[in-house]
């Protein structure tokens, strides 16, 4: 049984409802913010999510961000060494979408070349009439950029808890593909490998 | 003289605080003797973990064996309890993919009943050390 930790970012354009999935995720689903607050800087919130068919889990550090330029300058600092990352559109809003370029550039710069676990989320499909983002084009630019996709309504409490299990299962595979190579550093029969200059002691 | 390591649960050492446990890969297995086996971190950065020795020991060289540790701190302290913490050395390692890191540092000899290993940066999501080895001489408390 072991309880993994990671920073997850929660980045995107302004509006696109951000706050509101982390909160409907954070309170399980008891409350659907219909008021835009835009959020200034970064929101911290914790939420421990088990990993199926296993005894682990992961707890969540999830920072809920701005999406406002202004603010978003000053993120920096707490975006440093993200774990895993949730970008999030509006699929009435083709500006929103476009700009997920910019946000997945932005989190990469954070990351000096350490692949982590990320998540491209339409929101707000229940918006039916207004929907401008297909799901097919949203779909191939995830791929090509090594995302995972799915599309979800906060308002209609449809898929919200996904993004983060998705992120959770994969950090979790993350850890046990690292426990494997750890494992291969030292061979068991030899003794060791690169360790057999050091002396018994 | 022989020269003993310390860092050995044989010889009465105790992983005293591990910031990450996955009971598979416990920081006990830092000081089971073995590179085999060893503990895993499990999140985020800074993580570290305090070694005891029950007494008070001279050593005169430390080495780590881990893997995808960046930036490495080392402190000692010589108090009965794991307390007043002092800098010994801070270093950023080297790494080669698939090569377990193996760093040495020497030192004029110096007293301590703790020593406290804190990995500030990785060159990955997580890392693992298999092996600690503190050699010197031991004195008592
Ligand atoms: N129709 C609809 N509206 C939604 C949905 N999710 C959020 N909203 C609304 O969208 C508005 C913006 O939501 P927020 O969650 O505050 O947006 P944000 O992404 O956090 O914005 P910033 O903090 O400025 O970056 C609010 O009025 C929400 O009620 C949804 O699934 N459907
Ligand atoms: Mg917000």
């Amino acid at each position: 049984m072991v309880k993994l930790a990671a920073k997850c970012i929660v980045a995107g354009d302004p509006a696109v409802g951000k706050s509101a999935l982390v909160q409907m995720f954070c309170n399980d689903g008891a409350h659907f913010q219909k008021n835009y607050t835009l959020t200034t800087g970064v929101e911290l919130l914790v939420k421990t999510v088990p990993v199926p068919e296993t005894s682990d889990s992961v707890e969540l550090f999830i920072f809920d961000s701005a999406g406002m330029e202004l603010f978003s300058e000053m993120l920096d600092k707490l975006w440093e060494q993200p774990n895993a990352a949730c970008i999030v559109y509006d699929v009435t809003n083709e500006q929103s979408f476009n700009n997920c370029a910019k946000w997945l550039e932005k989190l990469r710069t954070q990351t000096s070349g350490v692949h982590i676990p990320g998540v491209l989320v339409g929101n707000k499909t229940d918006l039916i009439d207004r929907r401008v983002v297909e799901q097919k084009q949203a779909q191939e630019w995830a791929e090509t950029s090594g995302l995972e996709y799915c599309e979800i309504s906060v308002k209609e409490m449809e898929n919200y808890e996904v993004p983060f299990h998705i992120l959770a299962n994969s950090f979790h595979q993350l850890y046990k593909e690292k426990v494997e190579i750890f494992h291969s550093l030292v061979n068991w029969k030899t003794g060791a490998n690169q360790a057999t200059d050091i002396k018994d002691l | 003289m022989r020269s003993t390591n310390f860092c050995l649960s044989t010889e009465g050492a105790d992983v005293i605080l591990a910031t990450s446990s996955d009971e598979k890969y416990p920081p006990e297995n830092i000081i089971d003797g073995q590179s085999e086996t060893f503990w895993t971190t499990t999140g985020m950065f800074p993580q570290e973990f305090v070694i005891c020795f029950h007494k008070c020991v001279i050593i005169s060289k430390l080495t780590i064996q881990c893997y995808l540790v960046q930036t490495l701190r080392i402190e000692k302290s010589m108090s009965k309890d794991p307390v007043d913490f002092e800098h010994c050395i801070e270093k950023d390692l080297e790494y080669k993919e698939g090569e377990l890191q193996t760093e040495e540092f020497s030192f004029p000899e110096f007293q301590a009943t703790h020593l406290r290993f804190i990995i500030l940066s990785a060159f990955d999501t997580f890392v693992s050390v298999h092996r600690v080895i503190a050699e010197g001489i031991a004195q008592d408390i």
